[in-house]
């Protein structure tokens, strides 16, 4: 039979869900069920800082149901993946082996770049015309309980993203007390809102026009609801948004709940959610909110299929996440002729090396952020780069790397410009596999940059190639390279440590 | 919420009384002399049965609300204490029926027909004494406890429902005049029992009480017997408080308990030349109000003419018995499975074979492509092949989830039964959602096949219980459609717990959307009725009694809005309402089979539309059950099931029309050619089959030029 029934889990704060999918090459990917059961997981970790035993306990009961439902489709393949009520709770190693012994279940944490990279995925792969509407500048509003994720489409690449704190349940919970207060509560929704947004326009959107926004998460599903009598299927226009705000304002949400079928539990958080996307329209003038009905199992699913190539995607995510490293890159000003010139070099010597490192693609993924990214910390201070940049990393998230591929790609860049201690000395929460991969791209990246130490891109062509114990890597320049080679014998010193492996640089004059 | 004006108490009927008048439509049954004798019997047998259920259910409910005190009045603007007296009344005379038919009229007959019912041992000749003395000693006698009641030993526990003889018998100490002594009729021995007979072709039976009056005397030895007379009464035994009524009068009733009489006695029938003394010591012992006392002028608890129908040699006086015909849209020699894929089947218990939906059961459990099969169990049969096949799918590796409702009334034990059994296979249980009784009726089968999962689905008005799909009138279909496959799916995800699905793509699940769906169709009727273009409604089902809903109705139908309901039993609606009702109709169909089935037809300003469902339009249906309502989309199921409504509204002959002062009169049939809608069902099924053996004959067709287009 030429499909597979493949099944996403998703261990969320509010409630656990798995969907199950029919996945062939043919006729792409199709939902065949869905469960979902309500467990406030996030409840727990975001009061106590961790999940109580009898929390945990309730989600492996869920998940072993789950499991007897994958039974009944025979389901080939799962991925099940918790986000941040459990990446945030102090106990995860201990409730995910719990899981692991009592279920077999193997359940991955994703940071949130990683989750939203997925929903992502899950949104190209089910909205056909995805890559038409980011033909026009789109913003995507992914709302959860505590915050929404923006993010921008440029020239149909993702060009930034951000983590607002105004998911509907923060805010609703944050203005909880003035809610008595009816009146006024709507006007400081509203404004405590727009602060927001008027600074995240500010900083990122002033250059961009927006013209569409794709809209995901509950509330947007629960307000088409709403309205049925605009007959409403997969965008929303500033008029029907006004409708629908309208009737939110007006509406109690236990009437919405009980005249629309909507939970309860969605309803009472229509408010505060419609505020949000009433404003985002009106500030970023865009014309429609297309609504593809995407949750996180969706986007698992996409990945999962797009990366054992069952059901490829038209849109190419590894580009954005380059491209919005590049674009941080930018907003520090790093010399982009440099990067390129560094980027060339340090994926040659990669590449010619990779019978000896052993590493795979996305470490070459990796290595190209941090060649993108090495010289951002010189916008904080001149002299202390490699810090500076390791903060920047850390503080900016970058969409589709998980959390520990960012503190690689910070690491990568820490040392290219300062001494890398042993692994017993350094001391650090880093496992001894990541100090190895860390060691491994910061000696490329340092010979890399070493290459080009004059910012003046003065070698051209540039061929690595692997000879017994020599890296010979060769240039045809006229130009004076003495700066160059004087600087390059420390970088290579720290090269031949790690790989036994010796860079020379040879330089073929040729007129 | 509806207009205030359409819910005035005077526009409803009580729900009890309308139920007594259904009992007076299948009296009617009993009366009408064209019907063979042994099934006037049977009709005669059910309605003591209905009242037997009635009694137990629904006035021990008011019984409770009048001890709580409890004065909310229901639609018709009626408390608890007015309806029981009503009730009383109304009973009162439906009995008085029931035994006025028996004597005059059904008793005669069965004599002429060469059966002889001793309802009196003082009849019996010398013969036929010996026989019975000699009857009682060998079978009746080992099993009999007798009690007598005096200062030391307290008035035992007689039991529901049960038969008893009740005796005065002679005070041995002389304290004083007599003591009453009490003795179970046994349940475990039949109770009539037939005589040897002097006269050829002729058969006579004498009822088991009659035999233990007769020799009561060797019951009490050292006592005179001075009199003796079978009783029964129904307690209000039934710890567990109807469903049926709102949940605020749940806690109040709660609070009540402690102080109610457990077991009361809510009703005593006795003979009606009962000896005085004795009917007032009982009535002491039992403490029943003179108003519960049913004196009845025959033998009591009619049900045992159930057992008479079953006599053999009389098959003459009854319906030929029906058998339920091939399917009309299947074919028995082709896959179940290949057939729903290509298209919709609609079936119609019982003029067609419930086979088809057991066999979609048995060839799933034997598929090896099937993964799973769901299905939801209200009342099974007996040795239902259902759950058989529910078990051999389990046993051969198919993920089977049934769920079994436990509550289903007077079925509990039963249901337990067979829960167990399934669990034994394998099988995943599931006992249904707290507080609300699971009433839809569907199957789901999940098949792997070569282009992918697919769903095959049945949808029923009926039970999954192949033995009563032979006398209740019912409809189901099956098909593949995604749409539906996806919200059966999600009908199993939620009765297993999980959260409901964002969306329903085709099928209306009660509690939580049902009645506002109805609602919202009758709106929409009455809408294109305002706008002045044709509307119409035709609405089928048990029972509608759902305030809401009539008054959508009464509205729609002042609006201009032509309704025509089938509705079989209870029905609180009224017709004939000035300006409130004249444009609805409503009758009630009873025959041979029973009414059971749910179809809601919308004319939809010619876009017509017809949904089936598993509810009725109760508050019971909509706020306590899980249900479904379940479009009829295929164009020619759709004309299948509206030909069976504009039959039925075509009946004169079992049909019963509603009129404005709430009784039931046949309709008029005169220059009018009869229709009986049950009897046209059979034909058609019938002569369905040999239109399709006609077709195995392989008929050669001689191949013609074919007609040439024109241009």
């Amino acid at each position: 039979m030429a499909y597979s029934v493949f099944a996403a889990i998703d261990v969320g704060s509010n409630d656990v869900s798995m969907k199950i999918y029919q996945i062939s090459s043919g006729s792409g990917i199709k939902l065949l069920d869905t469960v979902s059961q309500y467990l406030a997981l996030g409840r727990d970790t975001y009061r106590t800082g961790k999940i109580s035993y009898e929390l945990v306990e309730e989600l492996c009961q869920v998940l072993l149901r789950f499991k007897h439902k994958m039974k009944e489709y025979r389901v080939a393949e799962y991925r099940a993946k918790a986000s941040s009520a459990v990446r945030e709770a102090a106990n995860r190693e201990v409730i995910l082996n719990q899981i692991m012994l009592r279920t077999g279940i193997d359940v991955q944490v994703v940071s949130n770049s990683e989750r939203h990279y997925l929903m992502y995925k899950g949104i190209a792969s089910h909205t056909a015309d995805f890559n038409h509407i980011i033909q026009k500048n789109t913003a995507i509003l992914d709302m959860g309980a505590g915050s929404v994720q923006i993010s921008i489409f440029d020239k149909q690449a993702l060009a930034t993203t951000q983590m607002l704190r105004i998911g509907a349940m923060r805010i609703q919970g944050l203005l909880e007390n003035e809610q008595d207060r009816i009146i006024g509560f709507h006007d400081m929704l509203t404004e405590y809102v727009g602060n927001e947004m008027e600074t995240f326009e500010s900083f990122y959107m002033k250059d961009k026009s927006i013209k569409n926004i794709i809209a995901v998460g509950d509330e947007i599903a629960a307000m088409i609801k709403l309205v049925p009598e605009l007959s409403i299927h997969n965008s929303i226009n500033q008029e029907q948004m006004d409708a629908i705000y309208a009737k939110v304002q007006t509406m109690q949400p236990q009437q919405m709940s009980s005249r629309y079928g909507i939970p309860l539990e969605v309803a009472s958080l229509l408010l505060p959610a419609a505020v949000v996307y009433k404003l985002f329209l009106q500030r970023s003038k865009a014309e429609l909110i297309w609504t593809p009905g995407i949750d996180f199992c969706d986007g698992i699913a996409a990945d999962y299929a797009d990366t054992k190539k069952k059901v490829p995607l038209n849109h190419d995510f590894q580009e954005d996440i380059l491209s919005m490293a590049k674009n941080i890159a930018k907003r520090y000003h790093c010399n982009n002729p440099h990067i390129n010139d560094v980027a060339e070099v340090g994926l040659e010597i990669f590449d010619r090396m990779r019978k000896v490192h052993g590493l795979d693609k996305r470490a070459r993924l990796l290595l190209q952020i941090a060649v993108t990214l090495h010289d951002c910390g010189k916008y904080i201070n001149m002299n202390a780069g490699g810090t500076d940049a390791y903060n920047i990393i850390m503080a900016t998230e970058i969409i589709g790397l998980s959390h520990k591929e960012r503190k690689l790609v910070a690491n990568i860049v820490k040392y290219n410009t300062i001494w890398l201690p042993s692994y017993d000395e350094l001391n650090s929460s880093l496992s001894r596999e990541e100090y190895i991969i860390i060691s491994k791209l910061t000696a490329i990246l340092r010979v890399a940059n070493a290459l080009d130490r004059s910012h003046r891109q003065k070698m051209k062509h540039i061929k690595a190639s692997l000879k017994d114990k020599t890296l010979v890597i060769s240039t045809d320049t006229i130009a004076d390279i003495s700066l160059e080679k004087a600087l390059f014998q420390s970088k290579a010193d720290f090269f031949e440590e790690v790989y036994g492996i010796r860079p020379i640089i040879k330089q073929r004059r040729t007129f | 919420m509806a207009d205030k004006k359409y819910l005035k108490p005077e526009y409803y009927d009580n729900r009890e009384l309308s139920w007594i008048e259904f009992n007076y439509r299948v009296l009617s049954e009993v009366k009408d002399k064209h019907i063979p004798l042994f099934e006037r019997i049977k009709f005669l047998s059910i309605t003591a049965s209905n009242l037997d259920e009635f009694f137990m259910v629904r006035v021990a409910s008011l019984k409770d609300q009048e001890h709580a005190g409890y004065v909310k009045r229901d639609i018709a603007g009626m408390d608890a204490g007015e309806q029981l007296v009503a009730i009383n009344e109304k009973t009162h005379q439906l009995m008085e029926e029931q035994y006025r038919t028996w004597n005059r009229s059904l008793l005669p007959a069965l004599k002429k027909e060469g059966l002889h019912i001793i309802e009196h041992h003082e009849a019996l000749n010398k013969e036929q004494a010996d026989y019975v003395d000699e009857y009682f000693a060998k079978n009746v006698y080992p099993v009999l406890t007798p009690m007598a009641v005096d200062s030391s030993r307290p008035f035992p526990l007689v039991r529901n429902k049960t038969l008893n003889i009740a005796a005065l018998i002679s005070n041995k100490d002389n304290t004083h005049e007599y003591d009453l002594a009490t003795v179970q009729v046994p349940s475990v021995l039949d109770r009539i029992v037939p005589l040897p007979s002097s006269v050829e072709g002729e058969k006579t039976v004498i009822l088991l009480e009659e035999i233990i009056e007769k020799n009561l005397d060797k019951l009490f030895l050292n006592n005179k017997v001075i009199c003796s007379y079978p009783y029964r009464i129904m307690r209000n035994a039934d710890l567990s408080i109807d469903e049926e009524e709102a949940e605020d009068l749940l806690q109040e009733i709660e609070k009540q308990l402690k102080r109610r009489q457990w077991g009361e006695v809510i009703k005593l029938e006795i003979e009606d030349h009962a000896d005085k003394k004795l009917l007032r010591e009982l009535k002491k012992q039992l403490s029943v109000n003179d108003e519960d006392v049913f004196k009845m002028n025959g033998p009591l608890d009619l049900t045992f003419l159930m057992k008479v129908n079953g006599l053999e040699g009389f098959d003459h006086l009854k319906y030929e018995k029906w058998t339920p015909q091939p399917a009309k849209m299947l074919h028995a020699d082709e896959n179940l499975f290949d057939q729903i894929r290509r298209k919709d089947i609609l079936l119609h218990h019982p003029y067609e074979t419930f086979d088809p939906v057991v066999e979609f059961v048995k060839s799933a459990a034997k598929d090896p492509n099937v993964l799973a099969i769901k299905q939801t169990l209200y009342r099974v049969s007996g040795h239902s092949p259902i759950i058989a096949a529910l078990a051999q799918a389990a046993e051969n590796g198919k993920q089977v989830s049934v769920l079994v409702e436990l509550k289903a009334r007077f079925d509990e034990e039963n249901n337990i039964i067979w829960a167990k059994k399934l669990e034994q296979a394998g099988c995943h249980v599931i006992y249904g959602l707290v507080g609300l009784k699971t009433h839809s009726k569907i199957t789901l089968v999940v098949r792997r096949e070569e282009d992918g999962i697919r769903r095959y689905v049945h949808l029923g008005t009926g039970n999954y219980n192949d033995s009563t799909a032979k006398l209740y009138a019912d409809l189901g279909i099956f098909t593949a459609s995604e749409l539906i496959g996806e919200d059966a799916t999600a009908v199993f995800n939620m009765l297993s717990g999980y959260s409901e699905p964002p969306v329903w793509n085709k099928l209306t699940v009660a509690p939580i959307w049902l009645r506002d769906r109805f609602i919202e169709l009758i709106k929409r009727e009455q809408q294109h009725a305002e706008e002045g273009k044709e509307a119409h409604i035709i609405a089928k089902m048990n029972s509608l009694c759902d305030q809401k809903i009539i008054a959508a109705l009464y509205e729609a139908s002042a609006a201009g809005v032509k309704i025509d309901l089938i509705v079989r039993g209870i029905c609180c609606l009224k017709v004939g309402i000035p300006k409130i009702s004249e444009n609805i109709t409503v009758r009630s169909i009873v025959g041979n089979f029973l009414e059971h089935s749910r179809i809601y037809y919308f004319y939809n300003d010619g876009w017509e539309e017809v949904f089936m469902a598993s509810a009725d339009w109760m508050p019971r249906n909509l706020d306590r059950r899980v249900e479904l309502l379940f479009p009829v989309e295929d164009e020619d199921l759709k004309e299948e099931v509206i030909h069976v409504l504009e039959v039925e509204l075509n009946d004169n002959v079992k049909a019963h029309l509603m009129q404005s002062d709430g009784s039931y009169v046949k309709p008029d049939r005169r220059g009018k050619e009869a229709v009986n809608s049950q009897d046209y069902f059979c034909e058609q099924a019938k002569q369905h089959r040999v239109v399709e053996k006609r077709k195995d004959k392989h008929i050669f067709e001689p191949i013609t030029a074919p007609e040439t287009e024109e241009e």
